[in-house]
């Protein structure tokens, strides 16, 4: 099983130093390749806009995600029920009809706006955050609103007992408390972001695309060693993103055994 | 209003609830209650889970805000405002005691949030932890504390802050027997060596009868009776409150005079004076008759003047310091509780019996 | 200020805390999810106008009629089959692996279900690529066969590729849920079918089948839904010879330029998630 898994990959990062033409088949050792791609323009800049369209959306979308985890665990409002659906919906949609619906949207809001205000937009970066954001939002609210759940409310009002306002409960109690599982929304969402292939291919501009897109225009054209080489930079920055999340993982779940012991009593 | 018992209502006292009430929603939390707590007095509201006595805790404590009434500390209404707001500090069950925080940081949290100076809350802080005695430990984490220890830095960290009344709620629930009973004692300790008031709720009426000076019992959220530990147990004015303090036996009558009444078989029995403000003549009451108040003796030998049933031991359990009876009488069964003592002559089943009790030994309560 | 208005006016500031804190993402998500979704089901009911413009005068069900046209027919058919196979297949392969993992110490399983989640976090295109490389003529898997005597294998491009990557990506979401739920079986519950006179396969057919029936539910919804929907692996292995849902629906936006028909189409994608995700919870998916 674990082969089946593993092997794939192992592969890939070693053929990605062959010699070879072909990208599947031996002809000794070489960097060759990671060379030509970082000579490559096209894969510079695409590298460029993806890394700047995951920062953008993780930033904005841990920040939303955070303060809807919030409203839906601690708080009653009007809507709540509706609201909490629609942030349901983006993680249980198929790819391709979250990917249509934002085409179909922009180019909608687009013609819209060139024949009321003249306004002449077109796709491109901004189109590309939004749509990560649309969906990132849902992921990292689910993965903060577990840690919120898991934190007991009384330490709030034992914070607000001990003469603490609202922000400075938020602040010293809440905020330290949720951490990690801000910290865990966040890398899921730089991850998804890097991820996304469908949404971004039907929502990027002529000048803007992102690397996964790029690649996989350039593999269906067909396979050559340089892709060999971008898809290992690709699968080590999963893997950095990876380790990040296993290890913030383990903390809490150590922490969460100790919290255990804490309220054991009961 | 159904407050009774002595309450010192003078404007002195530490807590003062007036017509308190809180709705959730539909539901009555907390339904109209008076109360006087007195300044350095150790007050527990005691009752069953839902009986509203967290609920009236957290009003004291501003963590609720009531939908009716008047609520002062001190002469001063505190009603609406919130609990940063309020002369008082709350230990919570289960401690609350910040995870992310070491002892020192907890105990000093409410100092930094008044933003008092750090020389003084340093001092404060080192004289609060040497108070519970948990010096040495200021930079555990909570999680690295046993129960009692953790117990001990919440007590520290709401006192810490010098509240005019400190709230409690359920303690000791989160120990175990052994660390309960030793708590207890420490509890009662410290409270008569800061001399502030203390309130705090339970369930567990031992608990309750061994710490307080006073007892109110709550259930579905009225206040039934406000007494000395003593006075809910030999006077209690509440079938609920009878029931709930202690066991009890209740033999169903009408009161017919304040002094007279009428049992469902036709007995009259005397009874201790009826208040005439709490149960009217008439009215439908139970008498209370305690299983270690009532005298086992063969039929005949019960002494003049006083009330009698006569029945047949129906089940006998040997407990080691006492023995149980179940004496079946044709219109009800009585437990009784004797003594496991040589001198006292012990009955089998089926022996023909008469139980008789002293007058000032039963109670009336309302059904 | 009376505690009943004060009451109110906490319980008002709460809420509007409450909302001020919801309201960045909930006019968010309304304006670019639910308007996009919106539109697309409008367009669902529209036509496509002869100069490929669409069309929103006339309202009809043309574009879902197109469903019982033999070559959509044939592109939902086939989805649903390799959709099915890939299940069948995950679970197969994930029912034993987790039933070892759920029975091993705590150390060694928590191990071994971090490894497999591990390819499941790494890049989603990369892992269907590196398939590519896996099975390309001449490439390691076909050397690897030839060496062993059976002789060169040509699997890309074929629907057992498609099936290969699409097991590749899902198998996790088997292995997950199938894990929880055998690994909350009482134990005593199998040692009392063996000690009533079960066989190991009756007890496994009686006990163990129905007790872990939840998370069979679970992860065979998990597996199959993105299957339907799958894009990009049909397109890398399969070389989209052969069309599923997700590549027809692709093409006729960024090629055929039919919206109306690809609206339609994703609206019966999102018909079949919806209805297993209700599926789903009623199975008490949400335990898992």
């Amino acid at each position: 099983m674990l082969i089946f898994l593993y092997a794939p990959i192992i592969l890939l990062v070693v053929y990605s130093f062959s010699a070879s033409r072909i990208p599947g088949q031996w002809g000794g050792f070489t960097s060759e390749w990671y060379v030509k791609l970082f000579e490559d323009p096209r894969i510079q800049r695409t590298i460029g806009v993806s890394i700047r369209v995951a920062l953008v959306s993780t930033v904005i979308s841990t920040m939303l995600g955070t303060m809807s985890a919030l409203a839906l665990e601690r708080f009653k409002f009007r809507g709540k029920r509706v609201f909490d659906a629609l942030l349901y919906l983006p993680i249980i949609i198929p790819d391709v009809t979250m990917a249509v619906m934002m085409l179909m949207f922009f180019t909608q809001a687009f013609d819209l706006l060139n024949l009321v205000f003249g306004i002449g937009l077109s796709k491109g970066f901004a189109t590309i955050v939004v749509s990560h954001i649309a969906f990132n939002i849902a992921y990292v609210s689910v993965v903060v609103r577990a840690r919120v759940a898991g934190m007991d409310a009384t330490l709030e009002q034992a914070a607000s007992d001990l003469y603490a306002s609202r922000w400075q409960a938020f602040r010293y109690v809440t905020l330290p408390l949720i951490a990690p599982g801000v910290l865990g929304g966040a890398l899921l969402a730089i991850t998804l972001s890097l991820d996304d292939v469908v949404v971004t291919q039907f929502v990027a501009g002529p000048g803007s695309t992102t690397l996964p897109v790029y690649v996989f225009s350039l593999i269906r054209k067909g396979v050559t060693p340089t892709i060999n080489a971008v898809s290992v930079i690709m699968l080590v920055a999963s893997l950095i993103l990876v380790a990040g999340s296993v290890g913030l993982q383990r903390a809490s779940a150590a922490r969460g055994r100790q919290q255990l012991r804490t309220t054991g009593g009961k | 209003m159904t407050e009774r018992s002595g309450s010192p209502s003078n404007s002195h006292a530490a807590v003062s609830l007036r017509g308190i009430s809180k709705i959730f929603d539909d539901v009555t939390a907390v339904d109209n209650v008076d109360l006087d707590i007195a300044d350095g007095e150790f007050f527990a509201l005691l009752g069953p889970s839902g009986c509203g006595k967290t609920t009236t805790l957290r009003m004291i404590a501003g963590l609720e805000i009531p939908s009716a009434g008047s609520l002062q500390i001190f002469g001063e209404e505190v009603g609406p405002l919130p609990p940063n707001k309020r002369p008082v500090n709350t230990v919570f069950q289960n401690y609350a005691l910040f995870p992310h925080m070491s002892v020192e940081d907890n105990v000093a949290f409410g100092l930094r949030m008044r933003k008092v100076d750090k020389a003084e809350t340093a001092r404060r802080v080192a004289e609060a932890i040497s108070l519970v005695r948990m010096g040495g430990m200021e930079a555990r984490r909570p999680a690295q504390l046993s129960g009692g220890q953790q117990q001990r830095v919440a007590l520290a960290r709401a006192l810490v802050n010098r509240p005019k009344v400190l709230l409690l709620d359920e303690p000791l629930a989160a120990l175990d027997l052994k660390l309960r009973q030793e708590m207890q004692f420490e509890l009662k300790q410290l409270q008569r060596e800061v001399g502030i008031t203390f309130v705090f709720v339970t369930h567990d009426q031992e608990e309750a009868l061994a710490l307080s000076d006073r007892i109110g019992v709550m259930d579905g959220g009225r206040l039934l009776q406000v007494g000395t530990p003593e006075e809910m147990y030999d006077a209690p004015v509440d079938r609920f409150v009878a029931d709930f303090i202690g066991r009890s036996n209740f033999l169903h009558g009408t009161l017919e005079n304040s002094t007279t009444v009428c049992l469902s078989n036709g007995d009259r029995i005397n009874v201790p004076v009826v208040d005439s403000d709490v149960i009217a003549v008439g009215d439908a009451v139970q008498v209370s008759l305690r299983p270690e108040r009532v005298m086992v003796c063969d039929p005949h030998e019960v002494p003049e003047g006083h009330a009698r049933l006569q029945g047949r031991v129906a089940t006998v359990t040997f407990l080691g310091n006492s023995i149980v009876y179940h004496v079946q009488l044709d219109w009800m069964t009585v437990v009784v509780e004797t003594d496991h003592r040589p001198d006292l002559r012990r009955r089998a089943v089926d022996d023909d019996v008469a139980l008789w009790w002293r007058d000032d030994a039963i109670a009336v309560v309302r059904p | 200020m009376s505690v009943g208005e004060a009451e109110l006016q906490r319980d008002r500031a709460e809420r509007r805390r409450g909302l001020f804190l919801a309201l960045p993402s909930f006019v968010y998500m309304i304006l670019f999810f639910a308007l996009p979704l919106v539109i697309v089901l409008v367009y669902s009911f529209a036509t496509r106008t002869s100069s490929g413009s669409t069309s929103l005068s006339n309202w009809n069900l043309d574009a879902y009629r197109k469903l019982g046209e033999p070559i959509v027919r044939n592109v939902v058919v086939r989805s649903i089959v390799l959709a099915v196979i890939t299940t069948a297949i995950c679970l197969v392969v994930a029912y034993p692996f987790a039933w070892f993992c759920a029975h091993q110490r705590p150390n060694v399983r928590n191990l071994l279900l971090v490894a497999v989640m591990i390819p499941f976090w790494t890049n989603f295109l990369v892992r269907n690529y590196a398939w590519r490389i896996l099975l390309s003529t001449g490439g390691p898997l076909s050397s690897l066969t030839e060496r062993i005597g059976i002789g060169e294998t040509n699997l890309l491009f074929t629907k057992t590729a498609v099936v290969i990557g699409l097991v590749y990506a899902f198998l996790p979401f088997m292995i997950l849920p199938l894990y929880a739920s055998i690994d909350r079986i009482d134990g005593r519950l199998i040692e009392a079918g063996r000690d009533l006179y079960g066989s190991g396969s009756q007890t496994f057919r009686r006990i163990v089948l129905p007790l872990t029936m939840p998370g069979v539910i679970a992860g065979s919804i998990l597996v199959f839904v993105p299957s339907m929907g799958a894009y990009v692996t049909p397109e890398l292995l399969g070389g989209g010879k052969e069309t599923l849902l997700g590549s027809y629906i692709v093409t006729q936006f960024l090629t055929a330029r039919n919206w109306p028909v690809g609206a339609s189409m994703s609206f019966v994608l999102m018909a079949v998630m919806l209805v297993s995700t209700i599926i789903y919870f009623r199975a008490g998916g949400k335990n898992l």
